[in-house]
């Protein structure tokens, strides 16, 4: 396989954004162009785009070459539009690197980009429903916020975890997003003011809710022999997988359990030859606050059950154990579906480059991991960044 | 100038229908419409595959575990227990908006996960805060009606 960079990242403003969903996808290119001038867009072979729902919120299909010919591309290699409900983006960055590892394509450009507040929030919510299995499970109203609540219920009962532990989690991302000039909710929030805000779904209250978001974020990716043309700083990507193991609530079993990513993550720490202390920046995907708790152990940065301690003794801040969400995460960030998993990339391509706010800066960071989940967390995806040049990497059993 | 005439109202698609699978349009339009069909008898109902005698739902053509297509409908266990609950209160989807907000419970019947099955029911007039983990719950089938003559029928839960 060959070494793949990410030479180039662009992002848009997260939020509630007068803008259309085309305009969103310009923006981003014209980011990510403006990041890498030297780029001949002839060069572009490959093209991915991860967006989760535009036929439902634009009711726009075959997405791909509307957002190549409105960037200038004409890619002639691998073109694809991807999508995982929540994890659209890191998938579409998954495609590029493979097309650039394989030798297939040289220089891929990747978008991420969903715009999700429409006229009808209602509408919005109703897309969202049919992440499960529509007919059985989901239709009938078991939106996000109830779901990962019932996630929450089941973590407090097994193993004592506080609302106020789930607060934590809500004011780190304040803290670490007031310094995020593209995230959605730039105001500092205290634990206390997560407690007081108003219940979505009990536990869960409006704090603990990351939003519904327009963004769009934007890469280049290159083979190694490329990288040098467009950047003296490359991010090279390690690569990553993913996994599924039941997608039903009758096959979830204990809900607080999430062994798709536990199995995952021992498989990505096997594959590549790592370990979790290893890890510098976890960029995870903390849509909601208990998420993030149940991510730390399943990622096995601390034991099962202990993810509300683990915050509580700082362990997932700068400077701590591992520093988790130092964008400020979804919650922070607000959560396009199909741009999340890119402005994590974005975020630990601008953490190597030193290239963000001191206030949420990881110095002398190596190795980033990303993770999204997709859905009522049945499915689950990690890529691995470094700032350091992979040697001789081989998959095989 | 030339004119064209849209019409005074587009309808919703059903693509908001939380219950659009289940139009009466005969077996033929899902292969589980015996699932409906009993719905609609009173009997919520899984699946046992006939050949490796294993239990599934939700509804399917086909036995995941041995690829059988035969199979018998079952009754599922009338009465439950709660492994989890919420209630949604903010943030109702279109049409859902008309009976929100409401309590969303996961419960389990029967003997789960061999011989029963862990789904999720909406709860309507109860009140999150009278509930805890391991309440007993009873399936009971609700009628839905519209739009307009139509009549279908899906499932809910209540506290015993
Ligand atoms: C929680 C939720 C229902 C709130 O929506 P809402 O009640 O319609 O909120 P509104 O849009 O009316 O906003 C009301 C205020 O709260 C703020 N707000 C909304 N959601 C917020 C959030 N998640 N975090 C912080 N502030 C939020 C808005 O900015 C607005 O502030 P303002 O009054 O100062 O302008 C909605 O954000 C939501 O559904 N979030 C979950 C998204 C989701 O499920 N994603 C998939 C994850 S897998
Ligand atoms: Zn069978």
């Amino acid at each position: 396989m060959r070494n793949v960079a990410i030479v180039g990242a662009g992002i848009t403003h997260f939020g509630r954004r007068d803008a259309s969903w085309k305009d969103l996808v310009v923006e981003a290119g014209k980011a990510l162009f403006d990041d890498v001038p030297n780029l001949d867009k002839k060069d572009v072979d490959s093209f991915f785009i991860g967006a989760a729902q535009p036929e439902r919120w634009t009711y726009q299909t075959h997405v791909a070459p509307l957002a190549a010919e409105l960037l200038g591309l004409k890619p002639r290699r691998v073109v694809a539009r991807t999508e995982s409900a929540c994890a659209s983006g890191q998938i579409a960055i998954r495609y590029a690197w493979l097309a650039v590892a394989s030798g297939l394509s040289d220089v891929a450009v990747v978008v991420g980009v969903e715009k999700m507040n429409t006229k009808f929030m209602n509408l919005s919510q109703t897309s969202m429903m049919n992440v499960g299995n529509r007919e059985f499970d989901t239709a009938v109203g078991l939106t996000a916020p109830p779901y990962f609540a019932m996630v929450a219920q089941r973590h407090m009962h097994l193993y004592g975890t506080t609302e106020e532990q789930l607060a934590l989690v809500r004011e780190k991302a304040g803290e670490y997003g007031s310094a995020n000039p593209y995230a959605q909710f730039q105001k500092k929030i205290t634990k206390e003011d997560v407690l007081k805000s108003r219940v979505v779904a009990p536990p869960l209250k409006l704090f603990d809710c990351s939003g519904i978001t327009d963004g769009a974020a934007a890469l280049l990716i290159t083979s190694e022999e490329r990288a040098r043309e467009y950047t003296d700083t490359p991010v090279w990507i390690l690569g990553g997988i993913q996994r599924t193991m039941a997608n039903s609530i009758n096959e979830m079993g204990e809900l607080s359990d999430w062994l798709s990513l536990r199995y995952l993550a021992k498989d990505v720490y096997d594959l590549f030859k790592i370990t979790p202390e290893d890890i510098d920046i976890a960029e995870v995907h903390d849509c909601f606050t208990i998420s993030e708790i149940v991510e730390y152990e399943e990622l096995g940065f601390c034991k099962k059950g202990e993810g509300g301690k683990f915050i509580e003794e700082g362990q997932s801040y700068i400077g701590g154990k591992v520093a988790v969400n130092p964008s400020g995460g979804l919650l922070a960030n607000g959560h396009p579906l199909g741009a999340t998993g890119v402005r994590q990339a974005w975020e630990i391509t601008m953490q190597f480059r030193g290239e963000v706010s001191e206030k949420r800066y990881v110095s002398g960071a190596e190795l980033g991991l990303a993770h999204n989940l997709s859905g009522m967390a049945q499915f689950h995806h990690i890529m691995l960044y470094s700032i350091k040049k992979p040697k001789d990497v081989k998959f095989g059993r | 100038m030339k004119e064209i005439v849209l019409p005074d109202t587009i309808p919703l698609l059903p693509i908001v229908d939380p219950w659009e699978q289940q139009d009466a349009e005969g077996p033929d339009s899902t292969k589980v419409y015996q699932f409906y069909k009993n719905l609609s008898e009173g009997k919520l109902t899984m699946q046992r595959c006939k050949k490796c005698g294993n239990v599934f739902y939700p509804p399917q053509a086909m036995c995941k575990y041995c690829n059988s297509t035969e199979y018998e409908w079952e009754e599922i266990p009338k009465t439950g227990e709660i492994h989890a609950f919420s209630a949604l209160l903010l943030g109702f989807p279109m049409i859902i908006e008309n009976f929100a907000p409401f309590v969303v419970a996961v419960a389990r019947f029967g003997d789960y996960p061999k011989n029963g099955v862990q789904i999720i029911g909406i709860m309507f007039d109860t009140d999150y805060r009278s509930l805890k983990i391991g309440d007993r719950v009873e399936w009971e089938i609700m009628r839905i009606k519209g739009p307009g003559e139509k009549v279908r029928y899906w499932y809910c839960f209540r506290k015993v």
